[in-house]
């Protein structure tokens, strides 16, 4: 039975990938604003993409749309509120890891001392203390660090359940899993199901924080999957922009302030 | 040869003037904060206030209608196809974007009740004021909204919004630009679907 649904798995997968991994028509070289257009929206692979972004769309609508309007009506948003905090929590140590290769010491700081504060103080996550105490939250994952490396994004892809990315996000996305401490901790069946927990629920708690949202969009667009590639870049590109600006200087508190702007002051 | 008077003139007005800038600048931003605060108080006031769907739809309308350049933002968005458009389709175009606009804008923030917004630091880019807030709506996580004010000091206009990095008319400039690929760059495919789009709102 296993091996009758796998080579079926393996036929579809053969079919898909032989049949339509068809790729975009650039447009004829006379037309040089259509072929900057074309550059610009870097997506040589689109009828490909197109059909995983109509696979995961119907994955969405049937059971990641329902689960998360369900975990919204059950669940009061202070509640929602603390699984976000406990999960971003988890997420720390991958975080922490970042922010050093980034090269971007406040930034490890904030993370550090948000986990201290929040793990302690904050009941094991639940609570984001640390926001309210000036060390608020930011994002860090190694596809940012492979673009502060300066590795180019490379063109648009959708990938069957993880949705919009491109090669650099995709292969930082599988850096992080292996940088995440809880992919090693034990092989028992209770930690394998806690792992699987973790990954259900962040998907059903991603989902509901933009249900409003990705509902509007597939309202108001007239090609919701050109739209989502728009979002995601762009997205994207500030989170990196937001990294690349954090400058902030690490000198520690106790040090005195007024005299390191002597010393660093490029006036003087 | 220029004389000695003339040369002290021009170096006090080049000082005067150097000094004055950043105050200007400031003043400019501070204008355009006060303008998004305004607009910004209205569209919530509206929003959270009493009335039907119609009723608010009518308000909204007239609010962005005065406080966003929609005709400059409907141009944007149409891209490189806005000089292959004849008088008649941009015309056309033109006018189904002001009520697409609307009706998008009152589909994002019709159905809630309770929506706060706070304003951060503006600051100038270029030619635009760029002022930072933040928008809480009930069930969604707050998010950081940066309006681009045009013209900041004479006649302020929104041109664009974006939202936690994203620009809203880039992302419908986008949106266009794929469907008019996709339907052989014809402008009055568009327009017919715009069209409909606004019908099916009601």
């Amino acid at each position: 039975m296993h091996v009758v649904i796998r080579s079926h798995l393996l036929l579809v997968t053969a079919l898909l990938l032989g049949n339509l991994a068809g790729c975009a028509t650039p447009p004829p070289a006379s037309d040089p604003e259509a072929v900057a257009d074309f550059k610009e929206t870097n997506d040589p692979i689109e009828p490909t993409n197109r059909v995983f972004y109509a696979i995961d769309d119907g994955l969405d609508t049937v059971i990641l749309r329902p689960a998360a309007k369900v975990y919204r009506f059950v669940l009061p948003q202070p509640v929602r509120t603390g699984v976000h905090n406990v999960l971003s929590n988890l997420g720390t140590p991958v975080q922490l890891g970042n922010d050093m290769l980034e090269g971007k010491p406040q930034r490890a700081g904030d993370t550090t001392m948000r986990f201290l504060i929040n793990t302690t103080a904050g009941v094991l996550g639940v609570f984001d203390l640390a926001k309210d105490w000036g060390y608020p939250d930011h994002d860090s994952d190694f596809g940012m660090t492979l673009a502060l490396w300066g590795l180019p994004e490379g063109p648009f892809l959708f990938l069957p359940v993880l949705g919009p990315s491109n090669p650099r996000d995709a292969f930082g996305f599988g850096v992080d899993q292996v940088m995440d401490p809880f992919t090693w901790v034990g092989k028992g069946v209770a930690v394998r199901a806690l792992d699987w927990s973790r990954v259900g629920i962040s998907a059903v708690d991603e989902r509901e924080r933009h249900l409003d949202d990705i509902d509007n969009i597939k309202k108001t667009a007239l090609d919701p999957y050109a739209t989502f590639r728009s979002l995601y870049r762009q997205h994207r590109q500030a989170q990196i922009e937001e990294a690349r600006n954090d400058n902030r200087a690490t000198i520690p508190v106790w040090f005195p302030q007024s005299a390191t702007e002597v010393v660093y002051s490029p006036s003087r | 040869m220029p004389n000695r008077r003339n040369l002290l003139i021009l170096a006090t007005a080049t000082l005067l003037s150097g000094s004055l800038r950043p105050a200007r600048a400031q003043s400019v931003a501070d204008g355009a904060r006060a303008f998004v605060k305004a607009t910004g108080d209205k569209l919530v006031a509206v929003v959270n206030g009493p009335g039907t769907p119609q009723q608010k739809r009518g308000t909204l309308t007239q609010i962005i209608e005065s406080a966003v350049d929609v005709d400059g933002v409907a141009r944007f968005c149409l891209g490189r196809f806005w000089r292959t458009a004849s008088p008649e389709q941009q015309k056309r175009y033109t006018e189904l974007f002001h009520q697409v606009l609307v009706t998008n804008i009152t589909g994002k923030l019709g159905e809630y009740q309770g929506v706060r917004f706070s304003l951060g630091r503006a600051q100038q880019r270029d030619e635009d004021t760029v002022v930072s807030s933040v928008v809480e709506r009930p069930n969604n996580p707050p998010t950081n909204v940066d309006w681009i004010i045009s013209n900041p000091a004479s006649a302020p206009k929104i041109i664009d919004v974006v939202a936690e990095g994203t620009s809203l008319r880039l992302t419908q400039r986008q949106d266009y630009a794929s469907y008019l690929t996709h339907n052989n760059n014809s402008i009055d495919a568009l327009i017919s679907a715009m069209h409909q789009q606004v019908a099916e709102a009601g």
